[in-house]
């Protein structure tokens, strides 16, 4: 019984933590990229502001359904976060991720709007994307494993990274595409830049839009954290990783220019699925022999 | 129960549905139809429920009616000759020589071997275990619910096709032998009836198929009937290797002892393709979807397309392993891939569904093929989740199409506010095919998990599951468009289709739901039955599926515990809503050149004030996953690995 | 003052249209998003979605053609918002005001809160603009809070579209 209340506990401290950590981390995007674009950028707690002051507006909306989506959006990353905290089935992670994600897809496509439907259709196709090489990731810490809970991972001797090299960078390479930074930023874009007017976000407003923004941290927390269990041992050197992963992203998002969506389908086909799967193969090879 | 009542069960699981078909032919009255099929459905209910509890009581996890009728026999040697007379006649009709030909090679072949060779008959006719059971209550529980929506669907389309005399008869007829035939192929023991019913069931598809009688569904319908007579060539000529070599036609015994050589197992596997609409077959599945909807549903969706797995997978123990196995696993996980990318191209509803179905199928058979227990669990698995929640998709993608008058995905914009209840329905029903906690997703996830031995598979796998989310995502994009709007309307259904279209939703939210009793009740049992082991690797419990190794959890996934927080949050999120509810209702930014007083941003106005129709079509990505590009190339390669199937079993 | 006010006031997010304006106008309102200027450090970015969107910036002065994307635009942005008319012609109507077309300043359609005067005006005088005009959206917030109570959204939605014909209250 105790382990249930643990657990319980656990979850909590991570819906309310995740959200916290991830705006802080969002914040310092905004200031790093402001100074590596010479500017003086936001103050760090920027993201807070922007989200209260979205919680603070009218509520509009285009039809009665998109508040659901939204909602569905944030339930499912947070139920993703939580499952990661229990240390629970990745492959089921993944598969709950991507519910979050196909809400929020819905909700886009729910209204009759040219810029919103088409932002959808590019997350549609940046999910077809990325998701193979997820589940091949999943597969891969499977192969080091030999199990699909996470706990495993912590009872590993050696850190994944050492066996998951290729794959680990397969998986730093779809994060720009799950951050939805440059240049993968097409089905919508962050801050300052505008695609498709907003794309997949240009009909959510106010309390929609904070939503859709809180639920954008609990997302970079969650993908962090599967950073982090590439090096689960010492925990604060995988956590390190992550940060250090998360400034490569903004490196990437600054120096380089946004590409078409047959660009993006193509290379990560070749060199995600590429990477990974030859990764996947010599463990497979190394299992057996 | 004794031998002889479960005997006499058996006889009404197949001979009922059979007598109802000639009643239906002979007395052409409306009322006196409903009557029979409302009639039969109950029965067949009735039935399948008492043998799902005799199989459960039973000791050794199977019932084996033994009966010492020889006449039996000859009636179905006899009827076997009528059969493939029937169809060279058909074939000579429709003049297609590759019918008449086929169909020839399977008689010629059925007289040297049965009426002049000396073929003894196995003792038991029959045997149902669990694996004929999810079959038997698939065809009894789902069979039933279509006929009933077709009485109310066949009235409409007769309508809309203007016809002065009704052939409901003729339909419900052939509807009926084909349920009849589905429960004995099933059920039955014996390699000779099963490939008698099989054919009965191929014949159906034809004269279903062609039902409304136009040249394009002849013309489709001649394609199933030459494709599978291909199989049952197949099927034919397995059945004598094994004979000769074991001289036996039980395929408990076929099966269990690894007699035969691969051969004739890989024969038999190649019958289940064609059956099962496989790469490079699936043409005839694609064609199949002329048939007016209640068929695609049955036939080519839920049950009769099932009976080529359900060899496939009653054949595990006789590959499981080998390199067949493995061959098998490639063409399964190749189509599931292959349907998928292709499906993302596809516009016409019924065409995305078949093309899911056959992925789906392909998914089923990559399962036996890689043949472990837990693989094992997902297949019987997804032959249950996919037979409930596509049959209810063909439905209600029938019931659009009667509502709107297109199976055009474009066209189902805004279909909430035309058909709100059959839009819930279907959107759930889609959502069971893609989302957690849903089966199918369950199923999925035991393939990926399950198929880590074989990288090529688990790669088709993967790769598939990306190409399910975008076809899936897209369609329910545009069914969930709408403007704002005050008022629902009400539809009108007729009390068939409505009852049919509501028992197949329970039916797919109880599979979902229930999932932990269904595995330990159906599934548990029937791996046990596989090797006689106690400790299996998957089992159900704390509201999930767990696959462990040893005492360690190897992965799974407490589905019941999300339909739990889903359901709790179906109930608050309402009342959230209340309190976030809009405050004002704007239209759609079109750039600010929206109409005055138009909300819905139906229409905005383009230069010169010229007003225009606001149109956002789907990606279909024809450059990538065009059909016409990437069939060619696709069924090389499936034919490639078949071809690479036979080469590597024939010694 | 709650947090959600504080919070209002350090997070402008602007859309910025340009009615008929000659491009002098647009340019020193962009040159606010370059590292000279930089406007982020006041949290200000622009959108250009007016669902987003807490002040709507125009440029130039409204005429015939594009009065009625100017009433629309506004009428998508969610209160609280505020209008920052920028330069001589927003302002005005400017040197265009006399022309057959033209029906003025911004003021002629909607609710200005804030003028920025100059032909054109330099980047910090726009940004002072739209930092004054988060000052009066506390006041606007207050106000809604008061009106849309028991306000229904279908009586909302005639609100906001019924008031919508073409530069008809010129």
């Amino acid at each position: 019984m105790t382990d249930v209340i643990k657990d319980i506990i656990l979850v909590v401290a991570a819906i309310i933590v995740a959200p916290i950590i991830g705006g802080i981390l969002n914040g310092l995007d905004r200031k790093i990229s402001a100074r590596m674009q010479n500017r003086y950028g936001p103050p760090i707690l920027q993201p807070f502001y922007d989200v209260l002051k979205l919680f603070g507006k009218e509520r509009i909306a285009v039809n009665q359904t998109q508040m659901v989506y939204v909602l569905g959006y944030l339930f499912f990353a947070v139920a993703s976060l939580g499952m990661l905290v229990l240390k629970q089935d990745l492959l089921m992670i993944m598969f709950v991720l991507a519910f979050s994600n196909i809400s929020l897809v819905m909700g886009a496509m729910s209204v009759r709007s040219p810029y919103s439907k088409i932002g959808a259709q590019r997350e549609i196709i940046q999910m077809m994307a990325y998701e193979p090489v997820l589940l091949l990731m999943v597969v891969g810490v499977f192969m080091s494993t030999n199990s699909f809970m996470i706990k495993s991972v912590f009872d590993l001797d050696k850190p994944l990274l050492y066996s998951l090299p290729l794959i680990f960078i397969a998986f730093i390479y779809v994060l720009t595409i799950k951050l939805r930074k440059s240049p993968f930023d097409f089905s919508t874009s962050h801050h300052g830049h505008q695609e498709l007017i907003k794309g997949l976000t240009t009909e959510f407003s106010g309390p929609q839009l904070a939503i859709i923004e809180m639920t954008h941290w609990y997302d970079l927390v969650l993908l962090l954290g599967l950073i982090t269990l590439f090096f689960a041992k010492p925990i604060w050197v995988g956590i390190l990783i992550a940060l250090v992963c998360y400034f490569l992203e903004m490196v990437i998002d600054n120096i380089s220019a946004r590409v078409t969506w047959k660009w993006m389908l193509k290379y990560t086909w070749i060199i995600g699925i590429g990477l990974a799967l030859t990764n996947i193969i010599w463990l497979y090879l190394k299992n057996r022999a | 129960m004794g031998n002889n009542e479960i005997l006499a069960l058996v006889a009404v699981a197949i001979l009922l549905p059979a007598l109802s078909a000639a009643l239906c032919y002979l007395i052409r009255s409306t009322p006196t139809r409903k009557f029979i099929v409302l009639f039969t459905a109950l029965v067949m209910f009735v039935v399948a429920g008492i043998l799902t509890q005799q199989l459960i009581k039973s000791p050794n996890g199977k019932l084996t009616p033994t009966m010492n009728l020889d006449f039996v026999g000859w009636i179905i040697k006899f009827l076997d000759m009528v059969l493939m007379i029937y169809i060279i006649y058909t074939g000579v009709r429709l003049r297609k020589a590759l019918i008449v030909t086929l169909a020839s090679i399977q008689l010629i072949a059925l007289v040297i071997f049965e009426v002049f060779g000396t073929v003894e008959e196995p003792k038991t006719s029959f045997v149902i275990d669990y694996l004929s059971l999810v079959m038997i209550l698939l065809v009894s529980i789902i069979g039933p619910i279509i006929s009933i929506f077709a009485m109310g669907y066949m009235k409409e389309h007769e309508h809309h096709l203007g016809l002065q005399k009704s052939r409901q008869p003729r339909f419900f007829m052939i509807i009926f032998v084909f349920l009849a035939a589905m429960n004995a192929l099933v059920m039955t023991n014996n390699l000779s009836w099963m490939f008698f019913f099989w054919e009965v069931t191929t014949l159906c598809s034809f004269l279903l198929i062609s039902h409304d009688g136009n040249t394009e569904s002849v013309k489709n319908a001649s394609r199933a009937l030459w494709m599978n007579l291909v199989g049952g060539v197949a099927f034919v000529f397995a059945m004598i290797i094994i004979y000769n070599t074991t001289h036996t036609l039980a395929i408990d015994e076929i099966v269990g002892k690894g007699l035969v050589g691969l051969l004739p197992i890989a024969l038999l596997c190649f019958a289940g393709f064609t059956k099962s609409a496989q790469f490079p077959f699936q043409s005839w599945l694609l064609g199949a979807m002329v048939a007016p909807t209640p068929v695609s549903a049955l036939l080519h969706s839920s049950t009769m397309v099932k009976a080529g797995v359900y060899l496939i997978v009653r054949l595990v123990p006789a590959y499981a392993g080998t390199v067949l196995g493995t061959v098998v696993a490639v063409v399964g996980g190749f189509t599931f891939m292959a349907a998928s990318a292709v499906a993302i191209s596809q516009s016409n509803g019924k065409r995305v569904l078949a093309y899911s179905t056959i992925a789906n199928l392909g998914l089923i058979i990559c399962c036996a093929g890689i043949g472990n227990y837990v693989s094992l669990a997902a297949a019987v698995l997804l032959m249950i989740f996919h037979a409930v929640s596509k049959g209810l998709l063909f439905l209600c993608v029938g019931t659009i199409e009667q509502g709107i008058g297109s199976r055009d995905i474009e066209d189902m914009q805004g279909l909430m506010k035309r058909m709100p209840f059959t839009t819930v329905i279907t959107v759930i029903g889609m959502i069971s095919m893609l989302l957690p906690p849903f089966g199918v997703l369950i199923t999925k996830w035991l393939t990926i998990e399950s198929s880590t031995s074989l990288p090529l598979v688990m790669m088709f796998i993967i790769l598939g599951s990306a190409f399910t989310v975008v076809f899936w995502s897209k369609w329910l994009g545009i069914i969930l468009t709408m403007s704002y709007k005050p008022k629902h309307k009400i539809e009108h259904l007729t009390a068939s289709v409505k009852g049919a279209l509501s028992a197949l939703f329970v039916g797919v939210l109880a599979a979902s739901i229930l999932i932990v009793p269904l595995f330990n009740n159906l599934i548990k049992p029937y791996l046990q039955s596989l090797g006689n082991v106690e400790d299996l690797p998957i089992g159900g419990s704390k509201g999930g599926i767990w696959i462990t190794v040893g005492n360690a959890v190897f992965g799974g996934f407490a589905s019941l515990l999300f339909f739990g927080i889903i359901f709790i949050l179906m109930i608050t999120i309402p009342i959230f809503l209340k309190r976030t509810k809009a405050e004002s209702i704007k239209p759609p930014y079109l750039c600010g050149e929206n109409i005055n007083n138009d909300v819905r941003g139906l229409e905005f106005y383009s230069p010169a004030e010229k007003v225009e129709k606001v149109v956002v079509r789907n990606y279909y990505l024809g450059g990538i996953f065009g059909e016409k590009n990437l069939t060619p190339w696709l069924n090389f390669i499936s034919g490639a690995i078949i071809l690479i199937m036979f080469g590597a079993v024939i010694k | 003052m709650g947090i959600i006010d504080k919070a209002r006031k350090k997070s402008p997010w602007i859309i910025h249209y340009d009615c008929t304006s000659c491009n002098g106008c647009d340019i020193e309102t962009l040159a606010c998003l370059t590292p000279l200027y930089d406007v982020e450090r006041f949290g200000i970015i622009n959108v250009g979605n007016p669902k987003h969107a807490d002040v709507l910036v125009v440029t130039g002065s409204v005429n015939k053609r594009n009065v009625r994307v100017l009433k629309n635009l506004y009428n998508q942005m969610p209160d609280p918002k505020a209008v920052v008319a920028v330069g001589a012609c927003a302002c005005t109507g400017g040197i265009f005001s006399d022309c057959y077309n033209v029906y003025g300043g911004v003021n002629k359609v909607l609710p200005v809160d804030v003028y920025v005067p100059g032909c054109c005006p330099r980047p910090e005088a726009i940004i002072d603009g739209i930092v004054q005009a988060m000052d009066k959206l506390e006041g606007k917030a207050r106000n809604m809070k008061h009106a849309a109570s028991g306000k229904q959204p279908e009586a909302a939605l005639q609100a906001s579209t019924g008031n919508n014909n073409d530069g008809a209250n010129t």
